[in-house]
């Protein structure tokens, strides 16, 4: 799809299988009452085939970050640095430097978008079939007969009837059906991204086990890369294989499901994790991270999670830490980390 | 089921049908059609007895009208102008209300309005004929063109929503809705064809001009036009601030809405986004509201049509009140109320063609 473009940048830095590189990305806000820095000097690489869960509290710019990856952001939304390089059949582009034109036919078929509160996400007027019919015929595909094939056949792959389906309103199918349907709209053009922002948020805990178990096997047989959007830990680690935390619009730890889980080094992560229940635990060891997420607009000064953080030195409010690699893989933005790695193994020896 | 006892055959004992008539009528009326029809036939029956026994109460009659007017006009004593007018008139003031309206309901039952009580040997029914299609078009052309370019200007407000344009046409619409209609007509009289001189006030009254010929001939299509243009102008202002707030609100809600949104990110071209998305659903409660203004047609334009002399529906409705003569009324009154059941009915039935939410069931 985009060979058919002239490429305007080309970058060879990208590894072979990188599909997405974002470099040092920030974003801002222009309000009224001043600029909001959404998200700051954001790096991270996404391999083909891989899923990336991004976790953190609401508002830390999980959203604003991945509505950039298709330049969906709002009008007040400044890009103020940073690169976006996206790259398929060996051809690198800066996704910021793409035309209109470029951008709107990269979204879907390259990088398709799966919402919150997917219950929406269809035009109640239309039948899903035409809205499918629309999809394609946006990117150029207008052949009828292969257009209804590949409809039922990814109906099928989301385990929906597809005759029944097919001719369906939006409004004459569950909530949970609506979630497969935008899902299987999702891969109909063969993308290299899906990125899922709260994909079963809205939805009951059998109807997001049904989902999440389409969406590995569906991802096994398309072999696209996701993007995962969610506060919900024990949802990210099943089904991400990297998991980035991402705090006041940075990306504070970054590694492998293994190391964030186990093996993390970040006090926010580490609060994060420790704030989840679990049934083998007392109550009141439930340990939650005290504070509000930081204003945006005048942020702490340093390392901003110091003011909530319960290792913070005199250091912490001064100078914000680097991430750095610890392990391989294994990235963490903390002065303490030995501290965090210290306190991680008294709770586990606690449980 | 009753009476079918278990031994008997099936064939000898075929179970008689129990027949309740509630439930039979209930069953019957459970039909969507029969229900509509029902629900219609009872409000024109209601508001014919009620428009019926309301207008015999306003005070004067035709009779007493006319001993007015030839009192006045012709020097005539009471007596003289009562036998005269009575003997002019197929109407007998002292016959009770309740006489007339059985006399009426029996043939208005036989689809008969009666003859004109102030002009003997005319048929109400005629008059109707002759003058509800001028309204129709003079009110319906105006209309169409309120709708369309309110619903197209709403658009452009709502994408441009916040910008110079959108304050301006905002500011403009507010003033065009808070004056009412006739305010317009007076000031469109007065400043262009009264001060300006733009145009030929005396020239442009009536349906057309009294030398044409009517016909479907360029000509005539042309003078019908040029008579209507006032009175359609002010329609337009009159009601197209309305349609443009209405619009724009209702875009603005729609833009907003998360389907649109997931349309951009379909890669979607903003023109079928525009057209299928946002306007398909923005423009659905914009026709309840039409089909509501069909409904108003007749009763919105009496002044307007007086104002310009326009010899529709609406400028009988006038002479016929002025006159008293109620069996005109009547008939007017009726196609009011007929056409607001029929316009109601017609937005049901164009409303769950554009809506599939609210398609009836049971139909595909």
């Amino acid at each position: 799809m985009i060979g058919a473009v002239k490429p305007t940048i080309v970058e060879n830095t990208m590894k072979n299988d990188v599909i997405l590189q974002v470099q040092d990305l920030s974003i801002v806000y222009q309000t009224p009452r001043g600029d909001v820095m959404a998200t700051t000097d954001v790096s991270f690489d996404l391999r083909k085939g891989e899923t990336m869960a991004l976790i953190g509290e609401s508002g830390s710019g999980k959203t604003t970050l991945s509505l950039s990856f298709i330049r969906m952001l709002p009008n007040s939304a400044r890009v103020t640095k940073g690169k976006i390089l996206y790259s398929r059949d060996g051809v690198t582009r800066d996704i910021l430097e793409m035309s209109d034109n470029e951008i709107r036919r990269f979204r879907w078929s390259d990088c398709a978008m799966v919402f919150q509160g997917a219950q929406n996400a269809f035009n109640p007027v239309l039948r899903v079939r035409q809205q499918f019919a629309d999809t394609a015929a946006a990117h150029g595909k207008t052949d009828k007969a292969w257009i209804k094939q590949r409809t039922l056949e990814l109906f099928k792959l989301v385990r929906l009837d597809p005759e029944r389906v097919y001719e369906a309103y939006p409004h004459e199918m569950s909530g949970g059906m609506r979630q497969r349907s935008l899902l299987a709209l999702g891969v109909l053009l063969d993308p290299q991204i899906v990125i899922l922002d709260e994909p079963t948020t809205a939805l009951d805990i059998l109807t997001q086990r049904a989902i999440i178990d389409v969406l590995k096997e569906m991802q096994q047989r398309l072999n696209f890369s996701i993007i995962f959007i969610s506060h919900d830990l024990a949802l990210a680690a099943e089904m991400a294989s990297r998991v980035a935390t991402v705090y006041a619009g940075e990306i504070v730890e970054e590694g492998s499901v293994e190391d964030i889980f186990y093996r993390h080094r970040h006090p926010y992560t580490l609060g994060l994790i420790r704030s989840v229940p679990r049934l083998s635990r007392q109550q009141d060891e439930l340990m939650s991270i005290p504070g509000e997420p930081p204003n945006l607009i005048t942020p702490p000064s340093g390392c901003k999670f110091h003011p909530r953080c319960m290792f913070a030195s005199d250091k912490c409010k001064v100078d914000p830490p680097p991430l750095v690699e610890y392990e391989p893989g294994h990235r963490a933005a903390c002065w303490h980390t030995d501290k965090v790695a210290a306190a991680r193994i008294a709770f586990a020896a606690q449980d | 089921m009753a009476t079918h006892t278990p031994t008997a055959p099936a064939l000898e004992a075929a179970p008689v049908p129990s027949f309740h008539l509630l439930d039979y009528l209930r069953r019957f009326y459970a039909n969507y059609t029969v229900r509509t029809i029902f629900k219609a036939l009872v409000t024109i029956w209601a508001v014919i007895t009620f428009t019926f026994f309301l207008i015999r109460l306003m005070p004067g009659n035709p009779v007493e009208v006319y001993v007015d007017f030839l009192m006045n006009q012709q020097n005539m004593t009471y007596d003289e102008a009562y036998s005269r007018a009575a003997s002019q008139f197929r109407f007998d003031p002292d016959a009770s209300p309740v006489t007339q309206y059985v006399e009426y309901m029996g043939h208005l039952l036989q689809g008969d309005l009666g003859e004109s009580i102030t002009s003997s040997g005319t048929r109400v029914i005629d008059q109707i004929a002759r003058f509800l299609p001028w309204t129709i078009f003079s009110v319906g052309l105006g209309l169409l063109i309120s709708f369309t370019l309110g619903a197209t200007l709403g658009t452009i407000m709502a994408y441009k929503r916040n910008t110079f344009i959108d304050h301006t046409l905002s500011l403009i619409s507010s003033i065009l809705s808070a004056v009412p209609n006739y305010i317009w007509g007076l000031m469109i009289l007065i400043i262009f064809g009264v001060q300006l001189r733009w145009f030929n006030v005396g020239e442009l009254r009536g349906t057309y001009s009294p030398t044409m010929t009517p016909g479907f001939t360029l000509e005539f299509l042309g003078d019908v036009l040029k008579h209507a243009m006032l009175p359609v102008l002010v329609y337009v202002t009159g009601s197209i601030g309305g349609w443009m707030l209405n619009m724009r609100n209702s875009t603005i809600g729609t833009l907003g809405e998360d389907y649109v949104g997931v349309a951009r990110a379909r890669g979607l071209t903003s023109s079928r986004i525009l057209l299928a998305y946002v306007g398909r659903n923005a423009s659905l409660p914009m026709f309840t509201l039409l089909a509501i203004n069909i409904g108003f047609i007749i009763g919105g334009s009496v002044i307007i049509e007086e104002l310009f002399v326009y010899k529709g529906i609406g400028s009988f409705l006038y002479w016929s009140i002025s006159q008293r003569d109620y069996t005109s009324m009547q008939g007017v009154f009726l196609i009011i109320t007929i056409s607001v059941v029929v316009s109601n009915l017609m937005a049901d039935l164009l409303y769950s063609r554009l809506d599939p939410r609210v398609r009836v069931s049971g139909e595909k």
